[in-house]
């Protein structure tokens, strides 16, 4: 919102007013600059994506989106298992991460002293600064053998594996943007609420959660970006076997999504074939899915 | 693990002086030798760096062929149409030779699989047999770990097992990347099967024999010397023909009698 604002004030304005001697100013330049890019590298980013990926589409067509085998040695390129993979992988960790990183800045927002609170933030931007392929081999050496052993499983490798690691890594994200947009609620609405004689409960639910919603949005959405994109961490534990889950509910053995598998083929493809343009493809409908949500994300319906 | 710290030391060590770089990329089977030549070569020439990096043998090839590394690592031949991309510009020279060893976690190996022909480890990757119990061993579902496609070892192994290097395997019930991680997932488990070259044969990670004409063949360089054991391979290094003097001359090191000390002591049978 702030950048079509400002795009519209100091890109399109000046050339509708001719305020040239206005535009000219240098902070003015810098801010339009800066907003040129910003939507430039939006394009360059998916017409690099659509270019890359556009011989195989062309060779292959739609119909890939739901085709179920993934051989490329054999011009066989399904994407259903690695989409699936990845919506799921996605489900979990938001099921897992929304309600504990919404809880955590209730909590400590709402509840905690001035100095518990900053302890509890800095603890989140710990986390939040880990690298991925750390939260990978934590994964590896000691969520895989727990889950094998206590789900007795064949192999601890799977989606519920990587559901759950993503969802550490996406907590702090949503737990810290939460806690910014309750702690942005001015203390007279707590009064007055309080005043009104309204118990917690209610002041929760009717005064604080709807006012941080568009944090609380912004939030999410930012940890549905990180955790569509994450690649190591579930790359080591997801298994990497392209076969849809069945029954489509059983999360509990190998899979794979798209950023995995673009993780373990890119190497070998050679740059301009197929098989390297399926996995362009590959990233460009993770873009698109990423889109698809942000932008279902700012609709209106949605909101309220 | 030591490979890995082998190959960070290697990376770690980039004080700079006026020196040559040389990226050599691929298999992580022959990893380990080179990155023990990098150390050994540096040792003699302090101006040269070779920096060691895995990835597979499809890696190691592509890289050769867009030219991003002036050495490609290679555990197997290279393919009609790679070798297409390849010709008159990358000699192929074999450093040594190793087996593609069938391994199984220790428990498998104690419930008395010790031996499997190939006709029984088809079937296993096929998904034919999905019980160690059909085998002879304990009621366990089996843990199928396949390899990458673009993976040496996986080619190797498909083409003396399944007949050709891009088989499927419907059987399987994992993909893992390096050696290294495979070796750790044979090894946390109690019901895996796998295929790693036979240096990263160990306690946990146990290879078994295989059986050819009624005789069990077990995955040592004694019988990959004689020819009997039925998955053996070469190991490659690529050599870009317009190469510097000195990557040319860390490959004659890699062929030299110290060099070839190297390959005995990873494991691998040497050339010569």
């Amino acid at each position: 919102m702030m950048v079509r604002r400002l795009c519209k004030k100091w890109v399109i304005y000046p050339f509708i007013k001719h305020k040239v001697r206005h535009f000219l100013n240098p902070l003015k330049i810098f801010v339009a600059l800066g907003c040129v890019s910003a939507v430039l590298s939006v394009l360059v980013l998916l017409g690099f994506l659509i270019q890359s990926s556009l011989p195989f589409w062309q060779a292959f067509g739609i119909q890939v989106l739901w085709g179920d085998a993934w051989y490329p040695y054999e011009s066989l390129f399904g994407f259903l298992p690695a989409i699936v993979g990845t919506v799921w992988a996605l489900l979990i960790a938001m099921i897992i991460a929304l309600p504990c990183g919404l809880a955590a800045a209730i909590v400590s927002s709402e509840m905690m002293s001035e100095t518990w609170r900053n302890l509890v933030r800095v603890g989140m931007e710990i986390l939040a600064g880990i690298p991925s392929v750390v939260y990978g081999l934590i994964g590896l050496w000691l969520l895989l053998p727990f889950l094998q052993h206590s789900l007795d499983l064949l192999t601890g490798h799977n989606l519920l594996a990587a559901g759950m690691i993503l969802s550490l890594m996406i907590l702090p994200t949503i737990m810290v943007m939460s806690q910014d947009a309750l702690q942005a609620i001015s203390e007279e609405q707590r009064e007055s609420a309080m005043n009104l004689g309204v118990d917690w409960q209610q002041r929760l639910f009717r005064v604080l959660l709807p006012q941080a919603w568009p944090g609380i949005r912004s939030g999410i959405l930012l940890a549905l970006g990180r955790a569509l994109g994450e690649t190591m961490a579930v790359m080591l534990v997801v298994g990497s076997m392209d076969r849809l889950p069945e029954p489509f509910y059983n999360i509990l053995e190998p899979a794979q999504t798209l950023t995995s598998r673009i993780g373990r083929e890119m190497g070998e493809a050679s740059f301009g074939s197929l098989h390297f343009s399926a996995l362009m493809g590959c990233g460009l409908i993770l873009a698109v899915m990423a889109m698809g949500l942000s932008l279902l994300a700012q609709h209106r319906s949605l909101i309220r | 693990m030591k490979h890995i710290i082998w190959a960070a030391s290697l990376l770690l060590s980039l004080p700079a002086v006026a020196s040559e770089n040389i990226a050599a990329v691929g298999s992580t089977t022959v990893l380990p030798v080179v990155s023990q030549a990098a150390t050994a070569f540096h040792a003699m020439h302090p101006d040269v760096k070779v920096m060691v990096s895995g990835g597979g043998s499809g890696v190691g090839i592509a890289a050769m062929i867009q030219g991003t590394a002036q050495l490609g690592m290679a555990s197997r031949e290279t393919s009609p149409e790679e070798q297409a991309k390849l010709d008159g510009k990358v000699d192929n020279i074999i450093i040594a030779s190793d087996a593609v060893a069938v391994v199984v976690s220790k428990a498998v190996y104690m419930s008395g699989i010790h031996a499997l022909s190939l006709a029984q480890i088809a079937d296993i990757y096929r998904g034919k047999v999905r019980n160690w119990k059909d085998l002879g061993g304990a009621d366990a579902r089996i843990l199928v770990i396949d390899k990458e496609a673009s993976r040496g070892t996986r080619h190797v192994f498909a083409k003396a097992v399944l007949g050709s290097s891009h088989a499927r395997a419907a059987g399987a019930s994992i993909i893992s990347g390096s050696n290294n991680e495979e070796q750790s997932i044979v090894s946390r488990s109690n019901n895996a099967i796998g295929m790693l070259s036979n240096a990263w044969l160990n306690d946990a990670v146990r290879g078994v024999d295989v059986i050819v004409h009624g005789q069990a063949i077990a995955p040592t360089i004694e019988h990959v010397r004689d020819g009997t054991y039925p998955i053996a391979r070469g190991l490659h290094v690529l050599l870009a023909k317009n190469a510097s003097k000195n990557t040319r001359d860390f490959v004659q090191f890699l062929l030299s009698h110290d060099g070839q000390a190297i390959v005995q002591k990873v494991g691998y049978l040497p050339v010569h």
